[in-house]
């Protein structure tokens, strides 16, 4: 971090991995069905009696699959870069305070800040430029059936300003809002690192352990946890098993995107929420060792407390998975004749599987990570 | 009985190391109330982390009792920090999203001492279990602190700076407090400081600087809390 000047790296753009993986999937996807909708529509007078009805399918297709994948993305970007500039923020308490004893305003610091912005236009440029690269193959799958007349893709460059410009200025505005929200805390306090936060106060039967109450309350105290890691199970276990079962009713194309998301908004989600468990518990975790709590401890009622959490986002993913689809087939295919949809139990315990070996390889690795720091240094973090 | 035989540490890398322990030689009694007394940077908060087991050594031994501690591994050396030690530091280190009743818990559950409500009430927090640390003042929070360390009915309680953060009242009343339960107890104090006057409260007063002890009295009349200058 450079005083005054260029307060926000190239290097700290680039941690925003998350961001840019998120927001490329978003603009990839968006711009694959809006640009295909926008020739089918342009060819309609063209479309066959015969072919009328996967016409409608495919425009209803992308209508869903714009609407709940970008929806979902964009929302989990925006979660995610509220988490980065919190944690930049956190980080560079220190700083930014010594920034603001000097004179600077809330406002000329938070105003560096919109090159988090940066992050979400190099994820949409990049989105958008595989999906030009993409459009041809995209045009042949979509319409090898034969039923619809054979186009070739016209480029919407309106799309660019709607896919990667808008949403880049826009995540830019709302980064300087955010940040300046943020940064409203007075200079001494910023410099010697002093947090107010807010206790929740949770009730917790007396009679259970200290290990059991310590599980409660990190449980309970954020329920913000509570959603992201429900969320990013639910959307592993929708999207992995939905790509698998749809491998009957579209093209392996739409399968592997599905699959690609699917991993990226779930390991993005699910990082985002372990690194929040991990920096608010941090302390805790570092005090219970201190005091002769053996790190199995920590793991089983800290680093697990959100473990039923997980396992009821995975049965609510597969539920809705199989009803979406089950809905959109009726729907969307309601005029074509395809193979009945029914619940795939095998794919189910493989998804359960694989789900279960990543997340306790991933409890595992964080609480490899908290032991490997030494005690005093967690104490030595300021409070 | 602690030993410490030699002790060494140093911290950076090769080309930039910097050794803060140089060679501690020190004896402590059981029941014993020694003050570690230095300047700042002279390594006494780095020798109680060493000698507590907080922190790896890089030379030299601590002898609990003949048992060298530097040679456990860190689910070992948490095992002897379970059964052995107790610790107040200046910035109290409460865990923040639990009430007193439950910070207590936190020492008094490893033993599974079911009286350490009798702490809290000998504190003198007994009306104020359902708090959190924010909304104790700091001579409230060392308070928990201590409760918290005499929960576990540790053998050797580590003060650091325990005054440190709170005004002269407050710290007075907090020393005598510790001082009284540990003539009760009988277990081992050893505190670091930088505050001359709080080491005349002390049987045993080390004083050490740039990683060397330069200097170990036998205090035959250690001073009440309320007697010493602050």
């Amino acid at each position: 971090m450079k005083l005054g000047g260029n307060m926000i790296s190239i290097k700290d753009i680039l941690k925003n991995i998350g961001i840019v993986a998120m927001t490329m999937c978003a603009t990839l996807v968006s711009t694959l069905f809006i640009n295909f909708s926008i020739d089918l529509k342009s060819i309609s007078d063209l479309v066959t009696e015969e072919g009328k009805a996967l016409y409608d399918a495919q425009l209803m297709t992308s209508k869903v699959v714009v609407g709940v994948t970008g929806g979902c993305l964009l929302l989990t970007t925006l979660v995610t870069l509220f988490f980065y500039i919190k944690i930049y923020i956190d980080n560079h308490k220190s700083e930014l305070g010594i920034l603001k004893a000097l004179g600077y305003s809330n406002i000329s610091i938070s105003k560096k800040f919109s090159a988090f912005g940066l992050s979400v236009f190099v994820g949409t440029l990049l989105g958008y430029i595989t999906a030009l690269l993409m459009m041809n193959y995209y045009y042949d799958v979509q319409l090898s059936g034969g039923l619809l007349p054979i186009f070739k893709p016209s480029y919407h460059i309106e799309l660019l300003i709607y896919l990667v410009i808008i949403p880049s200025v826009i995540f830019s505005i709302i980064s300087v809002l955010y940040s300046y929200k943020k940064l409203k805390t007075p200079a001494l306090d910023l410099i010697k690192g002093i947090t107010k936060t807010k206790v929740k106060r949770v009730s917790i039967d007396d009679n259970k352990s200290f290990l059991e109450q310590v599980k409660i309350t990190t449980f309970k105290e954020k329920k913000s946890l509570v959603f992201f890691i429900g969320f990013a199970v639910f959307c592993f276990a929708d999207l992995i098993q939905m790509g698998f079962s749809m491998d009957k009713y579209a093209s392996s194309l739409m399968k592997w995107m599905m699959y690609i998301i699917g991993i990226i908004l779930s390991a993005v989600t699910m990082l985002l929420a372990m690194n929040t468990l991990i920096k608010n518990q941090k302390k805790n975790i570092g005090m219970m060792r201190v005091y002769g709590y053996q790190m199995k401890d920590c793991k089983k009622y800290i680093l697990n407390s959100y473990k039923v959490t997980a396992y009821i986002g995975f049965i609510l993913g597969t539920i809705y998975q199989y009803f979406l689809l089950k809905i959109m087939i009726e729907v969307v295919f309601k005029d074509i004749e395809v193979p009945a949809y029914t619940f795939n139990y095998k794919l189910f315990f493989i998804t359960l599987c694989i789900f279960a070996v990543i997340y306790e390889l991933l409890i595992e690795y964080y609480s490899k990570k908290l032991n490997k720091i030494p005690i005093k240094e967690i104490m030595l973090d300021s409070i | 009985m602690i030993k410490v035989i030699d002790l060494h540490k140093s911290y950076g890398d090769k080309n930039n190391k910097v050794e803060v322990l140089r060679g501690i030689d020190l004896e402590i009694k059981d029941g014993d109330f020694t003050v570690i007394l230095g300047p700042s940077g002279s390594g006494k908060s780095t020798l109680l982390n060493v000698i507590s087991g907080l922190e790896k050594t890089d030379k030299g031994k601590v002898l609990y009792n003949d048992s060298d501690i530097t040679k456990l591994n860190d689910k070992e050396l948490t095992e002897f920090r379970k059964n052995n030690i107790g610790f107040i530091f200046q910035q109290y280190y409460l865990l923040q999203n639990l009430n007193v009743d439950k910070n207590v818990r936190m020492g008094a559950d490893l033993i599974s001492n079911k009286d350490y409500k009798d702490i809290i009430k000998a504190v003198g927090l007994e009306n104020k279990l359902n708090k959190y640390p924010s909304e104790l003042s700091g001579g409230e929070q060392q308070r928990v602190a201590i409760a918290r360390a005499l929960s576990k009915k540790s053998k050797v309680l580590f003060l650091d700076e325990p005054t440190g953060a709170l005004d002269e009242e407050t710290g007075r009343s907090i020393l005598d407090y510790i001082v009284k339960l540990q003539k009760e107890e009988k277990f081992t104090i050893i505190m670091i400081t930088h505050n001359e006057n709080i080491a005349e409260m002390a049987n045993t007063i080390v004083r050490i600087n740039s990683g060397k002890v330069v200097d170990i009295k036998n205090n035959k009349n250690p001073k009440s809390a309320y007697e010493i200058g602050w």
